[in-house]
């Protein structure tokens, strides 16, 4: 029975090109939601080294503010509950999906529609942010590569918005 | 553009990302019950609405998701100063 679940992507398949650079869906993923008034407790329970700073991402976990955090694992790694310690870690895997915008010209693309200035986001940064009316979290993986993170019920739009914003 | 620096972000980032959460230093009091109508008003509605120099709340809602207070000019709209929520009025 439960072979038969299957979890469609709101994406359209295949490739978009913009103007020096690609529009692709992210392979799935596994994200979770963390949170913890003492980080350090949260990095013992998960054993992995959490970022010190507000908007730098290292390990595929990225710090979005003083107790939050969110991983962006592979798809098969999975965090343990937390269950009983003065943490929350919630599994919303299913909540977002992601967006590879790749090339010499993804910043230039990104900002289009994204008030930051992202000439200052070094790579190994991330953070929470908009794309025209639409929350993203926005991963800067390299130079040229970035992930937007974007809760399912937004991903068709936005990845409308980033073609036609786009389009040659 | 205008830009706020968010003070847990440590970095200016665009108004678009905040939200407005009215003026700030307004302590509920510590027990309701015994306030008469008027005071309950007073809490609950009437604010200082200065010409000049407004201490505000602000929510870095589509960032870190804090809020922090700041102090803007209402003439000018520009901020002079922000700081963490819980620290003392500048």
């Amino acid at each position: 029975m439960a072979d038969s679940l299957h979890r469609a992507s709101p994406l359209p398949g295949g490739t978009v090109t913009l103007e020096g650079a690609t529009l692709s869906a992210a392979p799935e993923m596994g994200r979770y939601s963390l949170r913890a008034r003492d980080p350090a407790a949260l990095a013992a329970l998960i054993g992995r080294e959490l970022p010190d700073a507000i908007g730098a991402c290292s390990g595929g976990i990225a710090r979005l503010g003083p107790d939050e955090f969110y991983a962006l694992l592979p798809a098969q790694d999975a965090l343990p509950s937390g269950e009983g310690g003065p943490v929350s870690i919630v599994d919303v895997s299913a909540r977002a999906v992601g967006i590879v915008v790749e090339g010499a010209g993804a910043a230039r693309a990104i900002m289009a529609g994204c008030p930051l200035d992202l000439d200052r986001m070094q790579p190994g940064r991330a953070t929470r942010t908009v794309f025209e009316g639409v929350e993203i979290l926005l991963v800067r993986e390299t130079e040229t590569r970035f992930q937007i993170d974007v809760w399912r019920s937004f991903a068709s739009w936005l990845w409308r918005s980033l073609a036609g914003v786009n389009a040659a | 553009m205008l830009l706020i620096h968010c003070p847990y972000c440590d970095e200016k980032r665009p108004e678009i990302e905040f939200a407005y959460g009215g003026e700030a230093h307004i302590a509920r009091p510590h027990d309701p019950s015994t306030l008469n109508d008027e005071e309950w008003e007073g809490h609950l509605f009437i604010r200082s609405n200065p010409r000049g120099r407004h201490h505000e709340r602000w929510r870095h809602i589509h960032g870190c998701g804090r809020f922090f207070n700041a102090v803007r000019d209402t003439v000018t709209d520009k901020f002079e100063t922000t700081y963490k929520a819980g620290e003392p009025r500048r």
